[in-house]
């Protein structure tokens, strides 16, 4: 009775005087124990630079009109950086994670300059991937080209390998799709008979003079070439004159917009041609949404397709998962981009931009996420070109993009319409 | 070569009723209200939007949800003039030149700011259908636009004509201070009449919907074909809009057809100069009907 009544009054004491005593033992050996730990088991956080993760820039139109694509390309760009992060980052740098900083380029030209030079200077860069449209590509590389900092590209303007030392294309340039479109023409029938229409921009007019000039090469006959105002109202007297010169095989060098309505109004003629809508607008879900069953069997290029390769097919199955759509083709190409910049990063073995440039001009890949392209080969050239690059020709099938040309990176059969 | 020719006659005819519909809203706020309405071609785009909504929610064909775009425009009118343009009438153009214009700016950002820059289309089972009579087709939705469009541009005639309200429309366009004399209230009839001139504009853009995307920037496409048969068919009268309309949709169609397919507006403002430069007021003989 006596000792509990005395033990309980002198709690309060117990503890008041009692504690420092105790917490001091207790902090001696966390921090003994501690010690002890970390030379036992050589703790990664004293050595200091394992912890850092490397940072990758990616540059992206995430507003203005772009922004669709540009969203697509910035959640493609992310689920590689987990891939990667989640297999052990890079092994070199002690398993040092990726950590990608995104800016919005807005889809516009000014802004694109500011926002590299801005991302650059404002963070530690290894490398920088951007931009989708080639017109605010070119601008990020010159900013790259003067900060010696590396940019990974599925940009396609062959102004991109002009004397650029920073600036790595792993697809297919701009005037491999000319031929490849020339070359699938030869796959409707023995004698194509093709009819070009292109809107009147830069972007048309270079593209149809592209096919014009490689079209007697190829065996390929064109029998109409005819620029449009962009943005008309009404295709039919187009296609009128389609129908006049006994074309069997459309290319429409065109915008979403235009190209909705002369696919429509073909249908409408009720005019037997196999369409060719190119690249770009034409590759993404959002032509089919737009267009529906009428898409089925219309072709077109890109440099990069989801059902090429077996890990194309599974990165394609998880972007499917997060988003609802199939991998479109620069979304897909990021991927197999950022597995390049870590098999660089990997062979340098530091994070420093002017090692992983010279890396990634040593680059080499046939297997694996980082080989990812038609052909299933990466090789740089010395202006920065996947000497191995070129296009693959795409089908809409049943509201999906099956790869139809060339034979070796064909998938299904070409549908003949 | 007739055929050639006869299609593209019939093919501009089609959507030259598209651009009558638009047209003789604007000739319409300038006959009776005396103001040029620089945001016709937006508030084609918001029936457009308004027709693809609610195609794409409720499963509503876009010919159906005219009888809901055209109400809402109407109100819309009704409130604009009410409440802005009122305002701004007066002995001087210029804040009317900058409100409409102001308010297609404003109109055009919103677009892009709540449906993005993205094109939108419906397809209706009859979006790809056409009439092949002989060689000739006739695609079934521009077939329907183009009726409906001559029904209501009909109806908005008899309007004119055979109603009071109508007729206090005409006399206030004609001479509104005589208009105002006789008992006009000139506000209620401004209401009415742009009121009127956006319905048209909303039915406009419910009927492109089956066979035309929509975007922000749609309206700019028709809105520059509606001033020029404005100005063609004599700046306020209806029946001068509506022909010439007409004809500039076959100019441009046999312009892309016989010139070049770059070329089609070429042939619709030379029209335009010629017609200025022999009969400066116009096809409609300068009247104002």
């Amino acid at each position: 009775m006596k000792k509990d009544r005395k033990a309980s009054v002198g709690n309060k004491g117990d503890l008041t005087q009692g504690s420092p005593k105790r917490q001091s033992r207790r902090q001696f050996l966390v921090k003994t124990g501690g010690i002890l730990a970390a030379g036992a088991f050589g703790a990664v956080p004293l050595r200091g630079w394992a912890a850092d993760p490397i940072n990758i820039g990616a540059l992206y139109p995430t507003t203005g009109s772009m922004a669709q694509i540009g969203v697509g390309c910035v959640s493609a760009a992310k689920l590689a950086i987990e891939m990667i992060n989640e297999a052990g980052g890079i092994k070199s740098l002690g398993g040092a994670k990726l950590n990608l900083i995104v800016s919005d380029v807005q889809s516009d030209t000014t802004v694109t300059r500011t926002e590299t030079d801005r991302l650059i200077t404002g963070n530690k860069l290894s490398a920088i991937h951007g931009c989708f449209a080639s017109a605010l590509t070119l601008i990020a590389s010159e900013v790259c080209e003067r900060a010696k900092v590396p940019i990974i590209t599925g940009s396609s303007s062959d102004q991109l390998n002009k004397g650029r030392n920073y600036t790595f294309t792993p697809f297919a340039r701009a005037s491999q799709f000319a031929k490849a479109q020339l070359q699938m023409a030869k796959l409707v029938g023995d004698k194509p008979k093709v009819a070009v229409i292109f809107e009147n921009t830069a972007f048309g007019t270079s593209t149809s003079n592209g096919l014009k000039e490689l079209a007697p090469g190829e065996g390929v006959e064109i029998v109409m070439f005819e620029p449009y105002s962009a943005g008309f109202t009404d295709a039919s007297p187009l296609i009128n004159k389609v129908k006049a010169s006994g074309a069997n095989a459309l290319f429409s060098v065109s915008y979403l917009n235009d190209l909705i309505l002369i696919v429509r109004t073909v249908k409408q003629v009720g005019l037997n041609v196999a369409i060719n809508g190119g690249s770009g607008g034409f590759v993404i879900p959002d032509f089919y949404k737009n267009v529906g069953k009428l898409a089925e069997g219309l072709q077109g290029v890109a440099h990069w397709n989801h059902d090429m390769s077996d890990d194309a097919q599974k990165v394609n199955a998880e972007y499917k998962k997060r988003t609802g759509e199939f991998l479109f083709e620069y979304a897909g190409g990021l991927v197999a981009q950022t597995f390049m910049l870590a098999d660089a990063l990997e062979r340098a073995a530091s994070a420093d931009p002017q090692k992983v440039r010279d890396a990634l001009s040593t680059l080499d890949v046939s297997k694996g996420y980082a080989a990812m392209a038609p052909g299933g080969k990466v090789k740089f050239g010395p202006d920065g070109k996947n000497v191995y690059g070129h296009p693959v020709g795409v089908q809409w099938q049943n509201a999906d993009l099956a790869s139809v040309f060339p034979d070796e990176d064909k998938r299904a059969p070409l549908m003949k319409t | 070569m007739w055929e050639t020719l006869a299609q593209a006659v019939i093919n501009g005819l089609l959507i030259g009723g598209i651009y009558a519909l638009v047209s003789i809203g604007v000739t319409l706020i300038f006959g009776v209200v005396k103001i040029v309405n620089f945001a016709q071609g937006e508030f084609v785009m918001i029936g457009m939007y308004i027709s693809f909504f609610l195609a794409n929610q409720f499963g509503i064909d876009p010919i159906v949800s005219l009888v809901v775009s055209m109400p809402v425009l109407f109100v819309i009118g009704v409130l604009i003039q009410h409440f802005l343009i009122r305002r701004v009438l007066g002995p001087n153009d210029m804040p009317q030149i900058f409100l409409t214009f102001a308010l297609s700016l404003l109109l055009l950002n919103l677009a892009l700011m709540l449906f993005t820059a993205n094109y939108r289309t419906v397809h209706t089972s009859y979006s790809d259908e056409a009439f092949h009579i002989g060689g000739l087709y006739i695609p079934v939705a521009k077939l329907i636009a183009f009726v409906v469009a001559m029904g209501l541009s009909g109806a908005l005639w008899v309007f004119l004509h055979t109603t009071d309200l109508g007729k206090a429309m005409r006399a206030a366009s004609q001479n509104p201070d005589v208009a105002m004399l006789m008992g006009i209230n000139p506000n209620r009839v401004f209401c009415v009449a742009l009121g009127v001139a956006l319905a048209l504009a909303g039915a406009a853009g419910s009927l492109l919907m089956p066979f035309y995307s929509a975007y922000p920037f749609v309206g700019q496409t028709f809105v520059l074909m509606a001033f020029v048969a404005v100005v063609l068919g004599t700046l306020g009268n209806v029946i001068g809009a509506l022909v010439a309309s007409l004809m500039m949709g076959v100019a441009e169609s046999l312009g892309i057809q016989f010139v070049g397919a770059d070329s089609g507006l070429i042939v619709v403002f030379a029209m335009l100069l010629l017609t200025l430069a022999f009969k400066p007021t116009g096809l409609g003989g300068g009247r104002a009907r």
